[in-house]
């Protein structure tokens, strides 16, 4: 969704004109610390689209947490959204709030503030202390409502903002004092500030990210986000949470938008632990792990897979990942082939190992026939149905997941019943879904995914091993684009050496920081972040500072009505 | 007391043939498993479900008489009844039977003397030949095997909290489930043939975590761990010998052995088993079957008075005080030295036990 100047607030022409001179004034310096320089390797690029994106859940729950501290109780949950080439993430700048939805997130925000407001939880988050906590003060009340509003709504609020909330505070102050809520007396103030800071947690631009964009100083035809966006945009790729003091500070000093400036933020937010809360959100996402949530076996298969084992599973993925992409900085790719992991007691009586209290760090035997994320109960289970195994299921996903393929969905008026009915003479599922490249119209696709899947048969559909099925010895033979192999540590090494898997990691990354699916425009600077990301080791914490300070990250598309802003500003 | 260890296959365990042939099936397929439940020679199970061995019938034949009413109602009706027209304090009613079920002794006359005390009758029931003899009061269990010492059956038969769904033997087994004091293992080691083996090793331990209910939610899923309990557990730690034949495991007795059978909130208690025996068949999953020993009958009624109080006791028409006397009365094993009189009663206890990986404190 784009912005139209016309029906921007006056803050925002503001902060846009005095953007586009401060920008004007610099742009020589710029220019030769960013993209004119020749020998600079990144291609030309346009930029995304300047969006207009709802919030998550999460991230709403890690702002607060960063705003409020983790004693603030901040349950939340909004209503799930479609996914779109492979992320949720990609359907944010679509989705809206109902009308229902802002009543749940009223109740939300009303929680948070009464929670703030408590007389004891107030001493500290309330900075100040009002003359009097039984009527108005509004120096108090501007102090409180600059502090947490500018850290809400990513920016600075400005004089007449602040105004109209003080004036509200102030007017709800004088109404409630000494009434009773629950048998207790209010405190006048404190309740006048509830009501305000309620008020401002379900603020459409606390609950949409709104991004604003400028021209760019090295190319005044070419707009860019502004300090404040940028920010947003880097804080919540990489920590799924708005931005901290410190850099909406440096967006507000105009230094975020320097070359120092952001490689200064960019570092400190990629050594940050708060990182391991981004990556965690972006896996959350391209493992389609929000199904975890629904996951369901059937107990008289499975009895040993509860609701536990999938939350355990959805976890043991995201420590596995974390701890080898971040903590050790390891090559993407190994993750498909890597024995080690993180174990749960719950987990491990679907993996057949012993197990220590809580999480325990793990690493599977030479001779285990598990190595590598697609061995692991989440991506096992996830693609299996209640009941059974998927031999396309998983292929399906594989292919969709890791490479970033899209596999058609199946014709209409396609008779399931050869593969669901027990038949003697079928016991395993190699045998069963064989019929499927009996049909022509089904042959097409599942050539691409069942021989991915058939490799993974020996683990059932709750991800336990398994060497049989109906008493028959299960064939594990497989293969993927022209690899053939036996087993699931075969199609982890063959998936490994795909030259699409980083491909695709690469462009997820991409899609997530930037809030959409990437456009065949964006092909060579696509090509250009797997260049890096091989040159650098296939390490994911150089991948995201290759994306976030490429120029593709943060120039934005000049579409129409972003040609009207840039024509209004000139004219300023 | 002579204690032969009963080295002769009985018919129950030859009952056991058909089983161990799936068995002989199921670890062939196991064995070839990676990582298979059964490593490096040890397997391990952990107490899932514990009950008395009380045998029933349908029409309750064991009990021609009915079930005992020793409950402290039947006996406050029958000392004190309401057409007396006596005037009596509380330390002459509710405490002196208070006093009864708490603190009996054999100096204590019964006083439930003037009601009948019903024991279970018949010569079926279940257990294991303790002593390897054939004796007049043993019983035969069900596959026809003789020889079978229980007499704590003959005692607590018919009680009704003991029987099955009785509150002695519903809230013992859920206390055992979800207490962690009652934890309970064996370790087998050195099992080569989880279907016969005729040496190996049995470790008995308390250990120290929860156990792991299915998506059922009423059964325990093999699989899980269990760490021993090294600290406040030794007592509880045990090593015998025993031989696994067609998939059923026997084991030397242990002289003396406690048991954990604590009440969560009540009482951390446990039971004292001499000549201990298991007789478990045995799969990768799961151990099931009997243990066999005498009962320390001191111990019985100290963990039974601390654990049970009067209105448990009234709802099962028990009465702690009858119980001690008819355990005493009995009594089958043990003899003190100085009265003669036997201090240790037969008892069987059934089992389930379901595989887990016991974590040693050194792992």
């Amino acid at each position: 969704m784009s912005l139209d100047m016309g029906r921007s607030t006056p803050r925002f022409k503001q902060c846009f004109t005095s953007a586009f001179h401060r920008a004007v004034m610099g742009l020589l310096a710029l220019c030769a610390l960013t993209g004119c320089s020749p020998s600079d390797p990144e291609p030309t690029s346009s930029g995304t689209q300047l969006l207009t994106k709802l919030i998550t859940a999460e991230q709403y729950s890690n702002s607060l947490a960063y705003i409020f501290g983790p004693s603030i109780d901040t349950q939340v949950q909004f209503t799930p959204i479609v996914r779109n080439e492979g992320l949720l993430a990609n359907s944010l700048a679509t989705a809206g709030v109902s009308v229902g939805q802002v009543q749940t997130i009223q109740g939300i925000a009303a929680t948070v503030a009464s929670q703030v407001m408590d007389i004891e939880q107030r001493q500290y988050l309330v900075a100040c202390r009002p003359e009097s906590i039984d009527g108005p003060d509004e120096a108090c009340a501007t102090q409180f409502v600059s502090k947490v509003g500018r850290l809400l709504f990513r920016r600075a609020l400005i004089d007449d903002e602040i105004a109209v909330f003080v004036e509200q505070a102030s007017a709800a102050a004088e109404e409630l004092a000494g009434e009773e809520l629950n048998g207790e007396e209010l405190d006048g103030f404190y309740a006048g500030l509830e009501v305000v800071l309620e008020g401002l947690l379900i603020h459409p631009e606390v609950l949409f990210i709104i991004e604003s964009a400028e021209p760019d100083p090295s190319n005044p035809e070419q707009l860019r986000l502004d300090g404040y966006s940028l920010a947003s945009r880097l804080s919540f790729f990489l920590w799924n949470a708005s931005p901290d003091d410190e850099l909406l500070a440096a967006a507000e000093s105009g230094e975020l938008l320097t070359r120092d400036g952001i490689e200064r933020a960019v570092d400190r937010m990629l050594e940050s632990p708060r990182l391991v809360d981004g990556m965690r959100a972006f896996f959350d996402d391209m493992f389609v792990f929000n199904e975890i949530k629904t996951l369901v076996k059937d107990a008289t298969i499975y009895p040993g897979f509860t609701t536990v084992t999938a939350l355990d599973a959805q976890e043991q993925t995201l420590r596995t990942i974390i701890d080898h992409t971040l903590n050790k900085d390891k090559d993407y790719r190994d993750l498909f082939t890597s024995r080690s992991t993180f174990m749960s007691p719950a987990l491990a009586i679907v993996y057949g190992v012993p197990a220590q209290p809580g999480w325990a760090s793990y690493t599977f035997a030479e001779d285990s026939p598990r190595a590598g994320l697609l061995t692991q109960v989440s991506f096992l289970a996830l693609t299996s149905h209640p009941g059974r195994s998927s031999v396309t299921l998983r292929g399906m996903a594989l292919r969709e997941q890791f490479l970033c393929q899209t596999v058609p969905q199946p014709p209409p008026g396609i008779d399931f019943s050869v593969l669901t009915n027990p038949d003697a003479n079928y016991p395993t599922q190699r045998q069963r879904v064989a019929a499927h490249l009996e049909t022509p119209s089904c042959a097409g696709c599942h050539r691409i995914t069942d021989p991915i899947g058939l490799s993974l048969e020996q683990f059932d559909g709750a991800g336990g091993y398994r060497l049989t099925e109906n008493e028959a010895t299960i064939d594990a033979t497989g293969a993927l684009d022209g690899f053939e192999f036996d087993g699931a540590i075969g199609l982890g090494e063959a998936l490994r050496q795909n030259p699409e898997l980083p491909r695709c990691l690469v462009q997820r990354v991409y899609s997530y920081a930037t809030g959409g699916p990437p456009e065949i425009e964006a092909r060579p600077t696509l090509n250009y972040f797997n260049e890096e990301f091989a040159a650098q080791g296939y390490q994911l914490r150089n991948l995201l500072r290759t994306i976030v300070l490429s120029k593709a990250f943060s120039l934005i598309q000049n579409s129409p009505s972003e040609e009207r802003l840039l024509a209004a500003a000139s004219s300023d | 007391m002579p204690q032969v260890w009963n080295a002769t296959k009985t018919p129950q365990v030859l009952s056991f043939a058909f089983f161990s042939t799936m068995l002989a099936f199921a670890g062939a397929a196991t064995a070839q498993l990676p990582e298979p439940h059964q490593k490096d020679g040890r397997i391990g199970y952990v107490l899932t479900e514990r009950h008395w061995a009380i045998h029933e019938t349908e029409a309750s034949t064991e009990c021609p008489q009915g079930m005992n009413t020793r409950g402290s109602r039947d006996l406050f009706a029958q000392q004190f009844p309401e057409d007396s027209d006596v005037e009596r304090t509380v330390v002459d009613t509710r405490l002196m039977i208070e006093a009864y079920q708490y603190h009996t002794n054999t100096a204590t006359t019964d006083i439930y003397d003037s009601l009948p005390y019903y024991e279970a009758q018949g010569n079926v029931s279940y257990g294991l030949n303790l002593d390897g003899e054939v004796n007049a009061d043993d019983f035969m269990n069900s596959a026809g095997e003789e020889g079978i010492d229980n007499q704590l059956y003959r005692a607590l038969g018919c009680i009704a909290g003991y029987r099955k769904d009785g509150q002695y033997w519903f809230f013992e087994n859920a206390f055992m489930i979800n207490n962690g004091s009652n934890r309970w293992m064996i370790e087998l080691s050195g099992v080569d043939d989880l279907v016969n083996d005729d040496d190996v090793t049995v470790t008995t331990y308390r250990g120290l975590d929860n156990l792991l209910t299915d998506a059922t939610g009423v059964g325990f899923s093999a699989g899980g761990t269990q760490r021993v309990d090294a600290r406040w557990g030794q007592s509880f730690v045990e090593e015998v010998k025993g031989k696994i034949v067609d998939g059923v495991l026997t084991t030397e007795p242990i002289a003396q052995a406690k048991i954990p059978w604590s009440q969560p909130g009540v009482s951390d208690g446990y039971h004292i088993f001499k000549d201990l025996q298991f007789q478990f068949k045995l799969t990768s999953q799961v151990a099931q079957g009997l243990m066999g020993g005498y009962v320390d009958i001191e111990q019985y009624n100290h963990r039974f008075r601390t654990s049970w109080s009067s209105h448990h006791q009234n709802y099962g028409q028990s009465s702690s005080g009858s119980e001690y006397t008819a355990l005493k009365r009995l009594a089958d094993a043990y003899p003190d030295p100085e009265t003669g009189a036997n201090t240790a009663i037969s008892g069987a206890v059934e089992m389930t036990l379901t595989q887990v990986y016991i974590v040693h404190p050194d792992e």
